[in-house]
């Protein structure tokens, strides 16, 4: 558990980074929080000959509120995400979500880019940030690019992330429902979810579901949003039958992968219960909090 | 004995935390030899295979590299483990260093890269190519038994490694005559200890004195010593084992590991220190498992739910090798299966089973398993039957009526107390209020469950258990006190504590014997020249064995300073005095009082003046001592828990947790409830997450502490403690051992009680771990609930 040779690399401004990641192409990769790199290093599963350290570029660590969005900077850690203002105001699912990753030490390490170039369809702010429709700021060689969360997350670990490419901010567009919900499931406190739920709504003065954003984790190679369930709550009294029929219809539209420790029914279930529950914590939560 | 004591029993903070907790302790990694050499291990991605060919051309040419291994090189600078005890059943086996022919698991050692440091060993022993043949894999049980399975040991007729079988009384009569016969059936998984410090060790050959140090942290250095002599060709005057401060262990560091052995025959091959830190994968994956078992009973019961007769078999799956007899932990199983009741017709079919998974072996708790499958087979009764599971445990638990009890093993029990642990536990917990509690939330369609479960722990293993087992060894320990002549205290013993918190409960034995305070006490261990030859650290037995001999070494040694204090007192004999606090009082009237002689002042006599020493004493004061103790030595306790199933999900919450325990004579009551809670957290998580997972080709899936799930303080409950201690009337000072006792009861107690909260659904557990997903899986299968849905 010792890693390959690489050699390491500590820019102090984001130019000096890309340059660093142009110069070296597709043997370089950037570093962070590194807490799962540092694994994957550890068992020489990623093996870069080039590590490029981005934990000096400050101006990247920034969380901002525009006028129709929350700017996220990339090296923004998972622990500042919990606890900014701005995040709690504007996008208290975004600020829950980061609270409830890993542990402590994990949060004061963990950065938003890196977990989303991570692409773990179980981690927290990738489930986030395509739920929320987020785009990513990308920067390299050919200047800046923006692209949606949903694109650039492609499967397990595989992004739309070119050589020399880095990412410097993620863009929440605001304002969404009030009505919000984070609900996951893991056998221990702190590790990734077997199954998560992400949404966000809001009520018109019937009470009635407006704009719905459901997304869920772990049941699929990517974080997945479902159009055709938020479609179908639309318009519709959030009582308690509408809740179920709208979780039976999610367990029926995924098709989570089946295996020996975790079965694919068992997924369906959990992802059954958890938007009931998701709905019903979303639905008692009281206004403003 | 009496309780009157004035130093065992004190709640003396643990001596080790001052520097454990500060930063200070020294690991085998603080330190330092310079010039050292790194290995690497180059394991096998196979389950099962022949080795072909080795090629280290490359590898051998790379920066950094010393030297490069194999099993053949290592079988000409060792000799190789043959164990054939004479045990009926049981099949010898022997095995080389490294393997040389064929590899049995996935992960098992087969090249040993030395290099100049770590990063470079690995960097080269990426570059060994190993040419393999793949055989079939055994990955089960019934694979290994199947008729026409591949052989694990090819020198074996068959996987089925041992083989025994006992009867006494006539069980078939009694099935024959019973009111009903109950059968159960109990799966345990595979687990693995996972010290946070993980296997590793220094060898220091020094080529002049033709001495091998070698620093490793174990639990029985003597021992090691012995097995390292004898396999390196050495005597044991050429040998010192010193163990460092230790991260853990848990019965995984008492076997010489073929890696370890690999680095001292390197070391002196080299003539350079060599060392090796096992990392956290090879750990998970190699070091050593345990817990696999297949278990039925079939208990032949009358009407009233009295046990008339049980019949147990038990398979366990042992692994590839053999580093233990393998009958060594299902014997035990199987010899005290009966525990807290009255049975004297039984019979036990113990078969194991060699599999292509690393090797098994003890385990805290090696007999973890007996307490679920017997206080299962209760619970089965009681659901058979109809009856109160509590009134079932009571009906056929052991009362002080029938002590001392002899089991139909010939186990002797004496001094324990199961019924009045059972009666403690129910009524603290209190059954009828929560029986209320759960028709209430059942009715609500809430899934809520109470367990039971009472251990008898087998804890201090002496001279006679061994020698009635077959197998050849000793339960005796050793120890030396010896009083310095500025009366300064030093005592040793073969013990080595592994963060159990050894140090402030053997001084305060010492202590208790000598008549000094605990603080004045300072207990060596793990250093093979500075400590007697005593059998280590193992089971439950640091207590009786270790502190048992600390004590009565210190009792000796007090007379020897009483009767040095009478002559300086002019008195006849010591007959009317005694120390305290390292003051020698003497009773005069009815009261003790200060006679102005401290134990500096004896020191100082025999040591600096010893021709003023009384005739017939000798000079100095030093001491030693050994001791046997009985054939066993039992604790027992009787767990209870409360739990809380989610139909939805499957998750189990535990309410509420509470043991009552006799621990005997209890040295420090800090470091025994540490191990209470230690124990018990230990077995929940087991029971609940910790699972070794081979696949169908047997590759190891559980590498990682991302895999290889170990519970953390937010998935365990508080822990109530209630005691009810009585002494063992046979050990120095009522000692009896504890600290294995919480892992078979927490793994029973609950299974038992989600078994309980399930019950509405006809689902009874019968296979650990309680995984979310295997609790759904059973409830899927069940009948449908009898109340309505409800709202998860």
């Amino acid at each position: 558990m010792k890693p390959a040779p690489f050699t390491y690399h500590r820019p102090a401004s984001l130019a000096e980074a890309l340059a660093l990641l142009r110069t070296h192409g597709p043997a370089a990769k950037p570093i962070a929080g590194g807490q799962s790199l540092g694994p994957m290093l550890n068992m020489r599963l990623a093996r870069p000959g080039h590590l490029i350290d981005l934990n000096d570029l400050i101006e990247l660590d920034r969380v901002r509120v525009k006028e129709d969005m929350l700017e996220i900077g990339a090296l923004t850690r998972h622990h500042r995400l919990a606890n900014a203002p701005e995040v709690q105001r504007s996008l208290p699912l975004l600020g829950a979500a980061a609270a409830s990753i890993g542990h402590y030490a994990i949060r004061q390490r963990g950065t938003i880019g890196g977990s989303l170039a991570h692409a773990d369809p179980a981690a927290q702010l990738p489930l986030i940030a395509v739920t929320l429709g987020a785009t990513l700021v990308i920067s390299g060689p050919a200047g800046t690019r923006e692209v949606a969360a949903a694109d650039f997350l492609q499967s397990i670990m595989t992004v739309d992330l070119r050589d020399g490419e880095l990412i410097t901010a993620l863009r929440f567009p605001l304002p969404v429902g009030d009505r919000w919900a984070f609900e996951a499931f893991s056998r221990r406190h702190g590790d990734f979810a077997l199954v998560s739920v992400a949404l966000s709504f809001a009520r018109d003065a019937e009470g009635k579901i407006d704009a719905l954003r459901l997304g869920l984790g772990g049941v699929d190679t990517v974080p997945l949003r479902l159009p055709e369930i938020e479609a179908r709550a639309q318009g519709r009294l959030a009582d308690e039958d509408t809740i179920r029929d709208l979780a039976a219809a999610t367990a029926a539209a995924i098709a989570p992968e089946d295996s020996e420790q975790v079965p694919a029914v068992y997924r369906r279930e959990l992802a059954e219960t958890l938007v009931i529950r998701a709905f019903q914590s979303a639905l008692t939560r009281e206004e403003g909090a | 004995m009496s309780g009157d004591f004035t130093e065992i029993g004190r709640a003396l903070p643990r001596k080790e935390d001052r520097r454990l907790v500060s930063g200070r302790g020294r690991y085998l990694d603080d330190l330092a030899f310079p010039g050292a050499l790194h290995v690497s291990f180059v394991r096998s991605p196979h389950a099962h295979a022949r080795i072909l060919d080795i090629d280290s051309a490359e590898a051998a040419e790379m920066p950094g590299v010393v030297g490069i291994f194999t099993g053949r090189d290592l079988d000409q600078m060792t000799t190789r483990l043959r164990l054939a005890p004479p045990i009926e059943g049981l099949q010898p086996t022997e095995l080389t260093t490294l393997p040389i022919d064929k590899v049995r698991f996935h992960g098992d050692p087969v090249v040993c890269v030395v290099a100049t440091d770590r990063y470079l060993a690995e960097d080269a022993a990426e570059c060994v190519s190993v040419e393999y043949d793949q055989l079939p894999a055994v990955t089960s049980i019934t694979e290994a038994f199947a008729p026409d399975a591949a052989l694990v040991d090819d020198s074996l007729t068959s996987n089925m490694v041992s083989h025994q079988s006992l009867c006494v009384g006539d069980p078939a009569a009694r099935r024959a005559e019973a009111h009903r016969v109950v059968e159960a059936r109990f799966s345990l998984h595979r687990h693995t200890h996972v010290p946070l410090e993980t296997r590793g060790c220094v060898a220091d050959w020094d080529d002049g004195r033709a001495h091998l140090n070698m620093h490793i942290g174990n639990q029985v250095p003597h021992p090691l010593r012995s097995q390292l002599a004898a396999r390196l060709g050495l005597s044991e005057s050429q040998v010192t084992v010193m163990s460092p401060d230790v991260g853990g262990a848990f019965g995984q560091k008492i076997a010489l590991y073929r890696e370890e052995l690999t680095v001292a025959a390197l070391s002196r091959h080299l003539r350079r220190p060599v060392r090796w830190r096992e990392d956290r994968m090879e750990n998970l994956m190699s070091a050593a498992h345990a817990r696999e078992y297949e278990c039925r009973t079939r208990a032949s019961v009358s009407e009233t739910g009295r046990i008339l007769g049980l019949e147990l078999e038990i398979d366990e799956d042992f692994g590839g090798y053999c580093f233990y007899p393998a009958n060594y932990m299902a014997r035990v199983i199987a010899l005290i299966m009966t525990g807290p009741y009255r049975i004297q017709d039984y019979a036990y079919e113990v078969r194991v089973a060699l599999t292509n998974k690393c090797g098994a072996g003890p385990m805290r708790a090696p007999m973890a398993i007996t307490s679920w499958v017997m206080e299962g087979t209760i619970d089965a009764i009681a659901r058979d039957l109809g009856l109160d599971p509590v009134e079932v445990r009571r009906i056929n638990a052991l009362g002080p009526e029938d002590l001392p009890y002899k089991m139909p093993t010939g186990e002797l029990l004496e001094d324990v107390s199961p019924r009045e642990t059972l009666e403690i536990a129910v009524d603290v917990i209190d059954v009828a209020a929560f029986r209320a509690r759960q028709a209430q939330a059942r009715a609500e369609g809430r899934y809520l469950g109470l367990g039971l479960c009472t251990v008898i722990e087998s804890t201090t293993y002496g001279s006679e258990f061994y020698k009635s087992a077959g197998i050849p060894g000793s339960g005796h320990e050793s120890a030396w006190v010896r009083i310095e002549p500025s009366g300064a205290v030093n005592a040793s013993v073969g013990l080595m504590g592994t963060g159990q918190g050894y140090e402030s409960p053997l001084s305060q034995a010492v202590a208790e014997g000598l008549g000094v305070r605990s603080e004045d006490v300072t207990v060596h261990m793990g250093n093979t020249d500075i400590a007697p030859y005593g059998m280590g650290s193992r089971g439950g037995r640091g207590a009786t064995a270790g502190g048992g001999t600390l004590y009565l070494c210190a009792l000796k040694a007090r007379e020897r300073v009483l009767a040095i204090a009478a002559s300086m007192l002019d008195l006849n004999d010591a007959g009317g005095l005694r120390m305290r606090a390292g003051q020698i009082e003497r009773m005069i009237g009815d009261d003790w009082q200060g006679t102005g002689l401290a134990l500096v002042d004896i020191a100082r006599r025999a040591y600096l003046d010893p021709l003023a020493l009384p005739e017939g004493i000798a000079p100095g004061l030093d001491f030693s001592h050994s001791y046997d103790p009985p054939a066993m030595t039992y604790s027992n306790s009787t767990h209870a828990c409360e739990v809380e199933v989610d139909p939805q999900t499957g998750a189990i919450t535990i309410d509420r947790y509470l043991v009552a325990e006799d621990s005997g004579t209890v040295l420090n009551p800090i470091v025994v409830r540490g191990q209470q809670q230690g124990a018990i957290a230990m077995g929940l998580s087991g029971a609940l997450l910790e699972q070794v997972i081979y696949d169908g080709t047997g590759q190891n899936l559980s590498a990682t502490l991302a895999d290889y799930l170990v519970a953390s303080p937010n998935e365990l409950p508080k822990f109530e403690i209630l005691h009810h201690n009585t002494p063992n009337r046979r050990t120095p000072a009522g000692i009896k051992g504890m600290a294995e006792g919480g892992v078979m009861g927490a793994i029973g107690v609950l299974a038992n009680a989600v078994s309980d909260a399930l019950a509405p659904r006809g689902v009874t557990i019968e296979r650990l771990p309680l995984t979310p997903q295997s609790i759904r899986a059973l409830l899927r299968e069940a009948a449908p609930s009898s109340t309505k849905r409800t709202q998860p």
